[in-house]
């Protein structure tokens, strides 16, 4: 009785520890699952059915593998990736590197408020109302809370994913074929279907996000003790955004690709679903579009102030004024004012403007994850936990993997750039 | 040319990140390799460089360490070493371990500036041929400094004068002098800050100032910096952090310099951090603790975090009512190191229970023969342990003390209460009622 009592009450600790250790890991990943990925994986389940679903298993184990490099650095240096990379390699590829983050995110952070503008369109509310409502809200959020608050809002916002696995449950798929089809790789050559496999794969793995994990690792002070339990938090987070974009396949998958409906973005997906899923599977689908893309607006413009600060060496910090800390809150403000402003602007070439945030992200992410893997394996900064021989061999495999991904949606991204 | 050391005569300054990839020629002018790094020495005010590092090769790098004494010259565009190639020993990585090294431990690293007392960006560093030596000036933390190292100084500088041709950026240029920065770069073995800080302004920083300098650290050099201080400035900045960075902070030492903290603490902030913490975790910190510390913050820990018990300190200067004025003074200037408020004075009985209070004032203009009653004020206050802060802040204000005594059911003095022990809970309430009053307006 004793023994058991004892036994439940560790557990307990375990789980008590795990709950207040749990955020930075899965709030990044979620954050992954924005209005680009919702997209892109709308469109992969609408045109190519379930013969994409497959990739979601290696792509949670890339995903985790990137994702615990940068955890474990913040852990042993408690540094951000950007002081990390400012100081080991200098202000040269700190300045470049840091300009093409602004041009990568500033298009990430239009295409989260075009998602929110599509929501709005979806929901018959006004654009205009709606994106400029939200884009105060995400500018008051931060300013005025603190990380405490603010990650408690971020995790109860992962919550709301779920929607996307009960439209999943609505259209009642056969869950014994999508099961033969996840775990049977399926391949082709065909060029549209390499063209979106590359980008299913290119949207989860973003330079952003190793900047943003390991600034709030540091910041949550997290210690080597309690590694296991971040560890399991990384973990958590790879599946559950995983888990997400594939019933978002299978939902798409089970309607649109059965009755053959082409559809461009993620409001087509929705609108397209309304007659084909019924009414809750529409609005399911639309309210997680609205959720993921302002869950995204809220995180990037942050990140890539706190992370542009931090490489320049400038004042950094929400509980600084503005005249300590003018730069920081002025690409903060800015980068939220024009993505805002850029999606209501009519007649703006967005998709455009899009592709080319896709070009600045393809090209920075092979540079991020070899400065990465240099730093991690730099014993003067990490001493015995640099990665071992195993695990460097893994991970390299998967960074030529996504450098080579990169590299061929850089060609594709530019030739669609030539059409348009 | 290779100039003799400061044979020019005059002072010269110049940019370290200028001076890198400078060519070096060994003594029958062959080429060596190119100026790599600069060490110094880590003491003393001035930061004269003590040798050079020369890398070789383009792809596998070599690094040769040359000692300040066998330069020949050095100059912003070549130096020369008095030995010749074949005498010079390179080896794969640079050496260097009691010295600073510029390139990693200044350049691009964070330092701290102890006169505006916070954590700067070094851009680049401005350094000085005076006489034979080579000497640190300035750390350059401007945005000038960025752009000369990416190589744009001269169009932007150029841009800026077309523009406004008195703008800050080119006529005041954004140094800090050197005697100004501390270093944060670690000695892997000690594990603290590299430089010497008692040579350094670091020490005279006020804790509540260090202690924010302190947060704006990434965490490994906080410690450093903390372990670089002695055990009376460690409890100072202690006291003055948050209960969670307190806590990591402890997490973070090993368990002697912890409690070592712990025991130095007064008792008041002891019980601070304690009660914040679960009940077993502080139970097995007192069991480390001197037992006399922690016999005084387990009975502490018994009473109400927000009464007059939880509040209180134990350490206050008290007198038995037999005493003469001369024993008074006599046990004031003994306690006084250990006591919070020295200006008021206690008088108990046999059994220790609270007959009466002086003040320091009082004791001295007293005659010294004459019995400690004779110097009592006319009414003692006093609270109970169960007491709250409002009924505190209500009696203090009401009689202007700074300092109440505690007691306890047997009226047994326990404790006192100075005004700063309740001084935050008071802003807390008035801050709260006034914006209530503003809510309403």
């Amino acid at each position: 009785m004793n023994v058991l009592r004892g036994r439940l009450k560790s557990r307990w600790r375990h789980i008590a520890i795990f709950l207040s250790i749990m955020g930075p890991g899965i709030i990044t990943a979620n954050v992954d699952n924005d209005a680009g990925g919702i997209t892109t994986y709308s469109v992969a389940g609408a045109h190519f059915g379930t013969s994409l679903l497959w990739a979601f298993i290696p792509i949670i184990f890339v995903l985790y593998v990137i994702q615990e490099m940068a955890s474990r650095m913040a852990v042993v240096t408690g540094k951000g990736l950007a002081d990390l990379i400012r100081e080991e390699f200098g202000v040269k590829v700190t300045f470049y590197a840091m300009a093409v983050l602004v041009l990568a995110n500033f298009g990430n952070v239009m295409a989260e408020f075009s998602g929110i503008a599509a929501s709005a369109d979806l929901f018959g509310m006004s654009r205009f109302l709606l994106v400029l409502f939200c884009a105060v809200f995400i500018w008051w959020l931060v300013v005025k809370g603190n990380y405490k608050s603010v990650e408690k809002v971020f995790l109860f916002a992962c919550v709301f994913y779920v929607s996307y696995i009960f439209s999943g449950f609505i259209t009642k798929p056969d869950w014994k074929f999508i099961a033969a089809q996840t775990l049977r790789p399926t391949f082709s050559w065909d060029h549209a279907y390499l063209v979106m496999l590359i980008g299913v794969i290119g949207t989860t793995i973003a330079p952003w996000m190793q900047f943003y994990q390991q600034a709030s690792v540091v910041e949550k002070g997290i210690k080597m003790k309690d590694y296991a339990y971040h560890r399991l938090d990384i973990i958590v987070g790879s599946f559950v955004v995983n888990i997400v974009a594939f019933f978002i396949v299978v939902v798409c998958a089970q309607t649109l690709f059965r009755h053959g409906v082409r559809i461009e973005t993620a409001k087509d997906a929705a609108l397209a679903l309304k007659p084909l899923a019924g009414n809750y599977c529409f609005l399911l689908f639309a309210f997680g579009l609205f959720n993921a893309s302002l869950f995204a607006a809220s995180i990037l413009p942050l990140s890539t102030s706190y992370t542009v600060c931090e490489g320049m060496g400038w004042e950094l910090g929400v509980d600084k004024t503005f005249k300590d800390a003018p730069q920081f809150y002025t690409l903060y403000t800015a980068i939220i004012v024009l993505g805002a402003a850029f999606v209501l602007i009519p007649r703006i070439p967005l998709v455009k403007i899009m592709l080319f945030s896709q070009v600045a992200n393809g090209i920075l992410l092979p540079f991020v994850l070899i400065l990465m893997l240099r730093l991690i394996n730099n014993k003067r900064l990490m001493g015995i936990h640099v990665n071992r021989p195993i695990y460097n061999v893994l991970v390299w495999a998967t960074v030529i993997v996504m450098v080579v991904l990169s590299a061929m949606l850089l060609v594709l991204a530019q030739k669609s750039l030539c059409w348009r | 040319m290779a100039t003799q050391n400061g044979s020019a005569g005059q002072d010269m300054f110049v940019f370290f990140s200028r001076m890198l990839g400078v060519g070096i020629v060994d003594a029958d002018r062959q080429p060596l390799g190119v100026l790599w790094d600069v060490l110094i020495e880590p003491f003393g005010k001035y930061a004269k460089a003590k040798a050079l590092v020369v890398a070789s090769g383009r792809w596998q790098k070599k690094f040769a360490t040359i000692g300040w004494a066998d330069v020949e010259g050095l100059a912003p565009g070549q130096g020369q070493v008095k030995a010749r190639r074949a005498a010079v020993s390179f080896s794969a990585t640079p050496e260097h371990k009691a010295e600073l090294s510029l390139r990693q431990d200044i350049l691009d690293q964070q330092v701290v500036d102890t006169n505006h007392q916070n954590v700067i960006r070094v851009n680049d560093i401005h350094l000085l041929f005076a006489e034979k030596d080579l000497v640190v000036a300035h750390v350059d933390i401007g945005l000038r400094g960025i752009f000369r190292r990416l190589g744009y100084e001269p169009w932007v500088d150029a841009l800026v004068r077309l523009i406004r041709p008195n703008a800050a950026y080119l006529n005041k240029p954004h140094f800090i002098s050197w005697k100004h920065i501390q270093p944060l770069s670690i000695n892997p073995v000690s594990m603290t800050i590299k430089v010497d800080v008692s040579q350094k302004e670091l020490r005279d920083i006020p804790a509540p100032d260090l202690s924010e300098i302190m947060l704006d650290l990434a965490p490994r050099h906080r410690l450093a910096l903390f372990k670089t201080l002695d055990l009376a400035a460690r409890t100072q900045l202690f006291m003055m952090l948050e209960f969670k960075e307190q806590k990591s902070l402890l997490e973070d030492l090993d368990e002697r310099e912890a409690v070592d903290i712990l025991n130095h603490l007064p008792t008041d902030e002891g019980v601070d951090f304690l009660g914040a913490l679960p009940r077993p975790v502080a139970e097995k910190i007192m069991a480390l603790m001197e037992t006399k510390s922690a016999n005084r913050l387990s009975s502490l820990l018994g009473y109400a975090s927000e009464s007059a018990g939880g509040l209180m300190t134990t350490e206050f200067i008290w007198v038995l009512e037999t005493a003469t004025i001369e024993e008074a003074l006599r046990i004031v200037k003994e306690r006084t190191l250990k006591a919070e408020a020295i200006q008021s004075i206690f008088i108990v009985d046999g059994q220790k229970r609270l007959v009466g209070s002086t003040s320091l004032r009082r004791l001295i203009i007293a005659e010294p023969g004459d019995n400690v009653m004779k110097a009592a004020l006319k009414k003692t206050v006093s609270i109970r342990t169960e007491d709250d802060v409002k009924k505190i802040a209500f009696l203090m204000d009401k009689y202007k003390y700074v300092a109440l005594p505690v007691v306890n059911t047997e009226s047994v003095l326990v404790g006192i209460i100075t005004i700063d022990d309740i001084f935050n809970r008071l802003v807390t309430i008035a801050w709260r009622r006034a914006r209530r009053r503003k809510d309403i307006r």
